[in-house]
This record gives structure tokens, C-alpha cells and sequence, in this order.
């Protein structure tokens, strides 16, 4: 073969992949779209939204872990930031923090751990109250869903990638993080109400119309910002900047003999990540109605991660199908008592083995897929120009 | 003459052991400088220390004109230093292409990087050194699967699309075979006199093919320099090689 034949074979093998990979894209945005056409079931449509936040939160591990090669086991913690951003927002808007006997509301375990005598007002109840006062405006509280994780993740990175730590370090220490941040948040508990987290919520209310949770509005929400997350994650890992961050995470000293820049790069994504967690966090609280300590749980964040290795951390659809995936088929297992007991044997079972054979996860099948049906393809072609350059000479 | 690289008194102290001790050179624009020495002379070293990957004790260096002295490798890689590691440094599970399209970088910033799309002249300068390095076929292979050789012309390659002024080579034929150091030399004789080229290399028959000036080095001290045949007759540089078999 000719390096001119060799040449144009593999540029029809890359567009072909490129058309595979957007049918995917397109025909999963489709389907996450068309659901409530199928399912009329508002209890399932809820659950499936809360499942939709899990495969954003897939999406951000996969930006993170496969793309910058930077192993986050703390996405909690922006998770949680962003829930319970959105909570103080929504907490204050629920009626029962309207009947405190105060003009303005307060919510309701503010009273119980007030001092006797103190005013029932969000600028003195408690100390520390004060930080909710912004908070009475939504959009404030759906800003910092977002802004919260995206300064905190900046600072974050700052200091560890321009120390140049990386790899397992990077994990402990955003283990320990998360860890930190959820003590401090069960420890404080006139402000946050510690373990038992914020419930009895409002909802989210948009010029007016209000998303109740168990509606088809409050579900199309969630799947279009998936659907936007998604492309826009796209986006991102195909422009020049991502596939910089690939050769960073593939050689950093290489990276910067070719004059990049490594922790800059490593920061912009890591913070982005960190921002998509936060925004999932925010769509978790629209449609469970509650933020809790246990989102900063070590297991949750680990969890994310399971989610990502199964759909494929290299892949962010991958991953976000894999979470989707993985949660769905726990929450129909969990309706058995036997599975229930089972399933993190289960899990732990397929991580480990998806770890040792299978690196790329499901949307590594998928790809060697396309690819073989690909090579089939230019096979045939190429036996059918032969076969026509035979007869020609014939 | 411009000078393109000066080096000055550079001196790295690993604990009373200086590796470097206080090198001096200058080396010119478009010139090929090849640096010998036997090993644990300081080669190795002394490419560090230009390239910012060791921080020197004393002395300086300067590119252009300019103080480059121990600042961070991706300020010194932006002011025009490229640098092929010992042991071929590519970005391994990326492709051959994208290997070469992450080296033309125009601009590094990432935010100037968020855009899909290379400028013009980065993509052609892409075109040009795929045909120059003969990678054609390889584009699309990821690069942890090419061979030992076409590994080492992508690295090169990868210099020649950053637009290096100064490139500095550690042993760009080590483990090559006889064709492959043939080709290797080919390329380099075709980037001399557009770029300023520093290389460290074992291999005589390689050096003859492609020297010019010969710097010794031994004991992390300047030992000789000068043309090809005057260094091979240098007493002390025999000397110095006596311990390692001499000169082959
Ligand atoms: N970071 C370091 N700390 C201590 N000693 C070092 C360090 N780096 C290099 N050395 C020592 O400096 C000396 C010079 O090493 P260098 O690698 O520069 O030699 P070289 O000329 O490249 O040799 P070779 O031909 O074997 O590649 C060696 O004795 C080495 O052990
Ligand atoms: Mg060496």
C-alpha cells in the first residue's frame, strides 16, 4: 500500500469515527430529552433526574481524571458546596421559615439552637447567622453554587499544582478535604444544622413558575443541563487547550519544554471540574429537595469514581452513562432485600475488574466497536477498487 | 557572528560534587556544536542547566542576549530553547499528529488555546515537518506504538514544528540501528543553519557525519574545542578517554 492510500484511509477511518462519536452524543441527548415521552411516571422522571446529576458529576470526574489525569477523591466536597449553596437559598424560601414569627424568614433549626432571648433574625440568631442574609435572594444562592466551587477549587489547585505535586498525593489530599470541610459543616451545626443537613426546602422558582420536583418541568431542567454540560464538556476536550491538557497529563516535562505551561493548564481544568460538580450539586437539591453532610461522604466521592472507571474515564459521555447506568440498575437491585446486601460486593467486584481488563471502560467497547466495523468498511472499499483497477486492466 | 547561546562560568554544586564546573562556551547562531566527553562527564548535566530542569549554583547563561539563568523550563522553552531528552520523550498516547500539533504552539496561554482550529502557518509548519521527518504513514498511530527511531524523529520533529532557536540533543542516535542513525543524521544535517544545534553524542562515525565544532568535556570542566581533526590528536583528550576505551 502506498503511504498516499495509507494516508487517505486513515483520514476516512478519523471521519467516521468523528460521525460515530456525534451520533452517540446526539442520540443520547435524544433519548435523556425524550424520556417523559416514553415514561409518564413523575416518581420514576424524579429519580431518573437525580441519576441525570450523577452522570454530570461523571462528566467532571472524567474531565479531571481522564483528561488532566489529576484523580480527584474529593469531588464531594464541590458537589456538596454547591448543594448546600442552593439549599440556603430554597431553605429560606419555604414557608415554614416564613412562620417563625419574624417579617423576614429564618429557618426553622435556627430557633431551636438559639440562645434564649436572642432576636429572631437572620443578622443575630446564631452567631455566624449572618452568612445566610444574602442567601434570601435565589439568585444569590444559585451564583455561589457555582462561584463557591470555582474559588475554592482555584485556590486549591493553585497550591498543589504549582508545587508540582501530582498523582497519589493529589488524591490524599483532596480526601482529606473533603473530609475537613464535612466535620466542619456537621460541627457548625446552628448554621447548617450539622448532620441532619437542610431539608423542608422551597422550590425553585423562576420568574415566577415554581419547579416542583415532581414535575416534567423540573425534569427537563436537569436534562437539558445535562445536555448543555455535556457539549459544552465537548467542546472543551476538543479545542487546542484540551488536547494540551492530554499531553500534559501524558508527559508533563515534556509539556514544558514545549513551553506550556503545565499547572496553568492542570488549574483551568481541575477548577472547571470543580464548577461542573458545584452546578450538579445545585440540580441535586432542585430535585431531592434536601443537602446532607453524607454528600461530602469519603464513599460518595469514591463512588463517582467507580462510575467514571466503569463507563470509561477517558470518554466524558462514557463516564456520564456509566453513572447513569450504575445508579439505575443499584436502585432497581436495592427494591431486593438479598441484592441490597450484595450490591457493594457487586460493584466493588466490577471495579476491580474493570480496573485490571478493561481501562477504557464501556465506552472503550464501544470505540474498538466502531473501529472494527470502521476497518470492515475500508476493506470492503478497498477490495472493490481492486477489483474494479483489475477489471479496468483487464 | 550572532552568538545564540553563552554560557559562563556555569557551575551546579550536588553537595560538594560539582557535576558542572564553572563551563564556559559560546555557541553561535546556526552553528552545530557537538559536546563529547566520556560518561559521567557532565553532558547530560550541563543540558539541564541550560534548560532550566536544574537550577546551576553559579555562572549564567544567556540566549540571545537575553538572561535565562535558572528560570522555569516553559520560560525557557518560550525564549527558543528545545531540548531531545536521552530517552526519547514524546507524548505517548497521543497520536503522531497531535504529538506535532501540541509542539506548534504558537501561543501557549490557555485561554489564547480555547478554539478548535491551529493558525494557518502553525498547521503548514505541521505539513513541513511531517515530510521532513517521513512520518506520512504514522499520523494517526498512537505514539507509545511507533518504533525506537520513529520515535526519536518525532521528538525531533516536534523541536523543529516549536520553532526552537537553540535545540539541544542528548544522544538522539542511542539504540539506533545503522539505517536508522543514517536517517537521524540526514535530518539533522537538513535543521542545520535554521536552528542553533547542541549535541551530546557517542557514536564517532555519527559525529563525523554531521560535526563541525567539538567541545570536550570531562570532569565537568571544559576540556578542549575545535575542529574534528584537532580534537582527535589533543593528548589530553586521549587522556581523558584512556579510562573509557578512548575515542571510537
Ligand atoms: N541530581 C544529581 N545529584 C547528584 N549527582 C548527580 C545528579 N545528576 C547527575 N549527577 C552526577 O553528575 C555526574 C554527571 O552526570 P551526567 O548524567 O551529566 O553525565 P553524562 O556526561 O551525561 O554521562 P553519560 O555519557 O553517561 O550520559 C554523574 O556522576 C552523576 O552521577
Ligand atoms: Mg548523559
Amino acid at each position: 500500500m502506498t503511504v498516499q492510500e495509507t494516508s487517505t484511509n486513515s483520514g476516512a477511518v478519523r471521519r467516521f469515527e468523528r460521525a460515530a462519536d456525534w451520533a452517540i452524543y446526539a442520540l443520547f441527548i435524544a433519548i435523556v430529552l425524550g424520556l417523559p415521552l416514553v415514561v409518564d411516571d413523575v416518581f420514576w422522571l424524579n429519580r431518573i433526574a437525580k441519576y441525570l446529576v450523577f452522570g454530570m458529576l461523571g462528566i467532571a470526574i472524567a474531565l479531571s481524571w481522564g483528561y488532566a489525569g489529576i484523580l480527584n477523591l474529593g469531588q464531594g466536597l464541590f458537589f456538596g458546596l454547591g448543594a448546600y449553596m442552593t439549599a440556603m437559598s430554597l431553605k429560606l424560601m419555604s414557608a415554614t421559615s416564613l412562620q417563625q414569627g419574624s417579617d423576614k424568614p429564618v429557618p426553622d433549626f435556627m430557633l431551636w439552637n438559639a440562645e434564649p432571648g436572642a432576636v429572631t433574625d437572620l443578622c443575630c440568631i446564631n452567631k455566624g447567622s449572618f452568612l445566610w442574609i444574602p442567601f434570601q435572594a435565589q439568585w444569590f444562592g444559585l451564583a455561589m453554587a457555582i462561584v463557591v466551587p470555582l474559588i475554592v477549587a482555584f485556590i486549591l489547585s493553585s497550591s498543589i499544582f504549582r508545587l508540582r505535586v501530582s498523582g497519589v498525593y493529589v488524591a490524599i489530599i483532596t480526601l482529606a478535604l473533603v473530609l475537613l470541610v464535612r466535620l466542619l459543616i456537621i460541627d457548625a451545626q446552628p448554621i447548617t444544622n450539622g448532620f441532619n443537613g437542610l431539608t423542608d426546602l422551597g422550590w425553585l422558582t423562576i420568574s415566577g413558575f415554581e419547579f416542583d420536583p415532581y414535575m416534567v418541568e423540573t425534569y427537563y431542567v436537569v436534562a437539558g443541563s445535562l445536555s448543555v454540560v455535556l457539549l459544552l464538556g465537548r467542546w472543551l476536550v476538543s479545542t487546542r487547550a484540551g488536547l494540551i491538557l492530554q499531553s500534559t497529563r501524558d508527559d508533563p516535562t515534556r509539556a514544558r519544554y514545549l513551553g506550556y505551561d503545565v499547572a496553568a493548564y492542570q488549574i483551568f481544568f481541575f477548577t472547571i471540574s470543580a464548577g461542573i460538580a458545584g452546578f450538579a450539586g445545585l440540580l441535586y437539591v432542585v430535585a431531592a429537595e434536601f443537602a446532607s453532610p453524607s454528600f461530602m461522604d469519603i464513599g460518595f466521592s469514591i463512588s463517582m469514581v467507580v462510575w467514571a472507571a466503569v463507563g470509561g474515564r477517558n470518554s466524558l459521555i462514557g463516564a456520564c452513562i456509566g453513572a447513569i447506568l450504575i445508579n439505575t440498575v443499584e436502585a432497581t437491585a436495592s427494591e431486593t432485600e438479598i441484592f441490597k446486601e450484595a450490591w457493594k460486593l457487586i460493584i466493588g467486584g466490577v471495579f476491580i475488574f474493570v480496573v485490571l481488563y478493561m481501562p477504557n471502560g464501556l465506552a472503550g467497547i464501544a470505540r474498538d466497536l466502531v473501529a472494527r466495523i470502521q476497518r470492515k468498511r475500508v476493506d470492503e472499499g478497498t477490495q472493490t477498487a481492486t477489483a474494479a483497477a483489475n477489471r479496468r486492466q483487464a | 557572528m550572532t552568538a545564540a547561546l553563552t554560557i559562563d562560568g556555569l557551575t551546579v554544586d550536588f553537595g560538594g560534587f560539582k557535576a558542572v564546573d564553572g563551563f564556559t562556551t559560546v555557541v553561535n547562531e546556526g552553528e552545530l556544536r557537538v559536546i563529547l566527553g566520556p560518561n559521567g562527564a557532565g553532558k547530560t548535566t550541563l543540558m539541564d542547566l541550560i534548560s532550566g530542569k536544574t537550577a546551576s549554583t553559579a555562572g549564567d547563561v544567556h540566549l540571545f542576549g537575553e538572561n535565562i539563568t535558572n528560570r522555569p523550563e516553559h520560560i525557557i522553552s518560550r525564549h527558543g530553547v528545545g531540548r531531545k531528552f536521552q530517552i526519547p520523550s514524546v507524548f505517548r498516547d497521543l497520536t503522531v499528529r497531535q504529538n506535532l500539533e501540541v509542539a506548534a504552539s504558537g501561543d501557549p496561554g490557555v485561554f489564547r488555546n480555547l478554539r478548535l482550529h491551529m493558525a494557518g502557518e502553525d498547521r503548514a509548519r505541521v505539513e513541513d515537518v511531517i515530510e521532513l521527518t517521513r512520518l506520512g504513514p504514522v499520523l494517526g498511530t498512537i505514539a507509545g506504538e511507533l518504533s525506537h527511531g520513529q520515535m526519536q524523529w518525532l521528538e525531533l520533529g516536534m523541536l523543529i514544528t516549536q520553532q526552537a532557536k537553540v535545540i539541544l540533543l542528548d544522544e538522539p542516535t542511542a539504540g539506533m540501528t545503522g539505517a536508522e542513525t543514517f536517517r537521524t543524521a540526514e535530518i539533522i544535517n537538513e535543521m542545520k543553519g535554521s536552528h542553533t544545534i547542541l549535541v551530546v553524542e557517542h557514536d564517532m562515525a555519527f559525529v563525523r557525519e554531521i560535526a563541525e565544532r567539538i567541545t570536550v568535556m570531562h570532569m565537568g570542566k571544559l576540556l578542549a574545542e575545535g575542529p574534528m581533526e584537532r580534537i582527535e590528536t589533543d593528548p589530553k583528550v586521549r587522556e581523558a578517554y584512556l579510562g573509557s576505551g578512548g575515542i571510537h
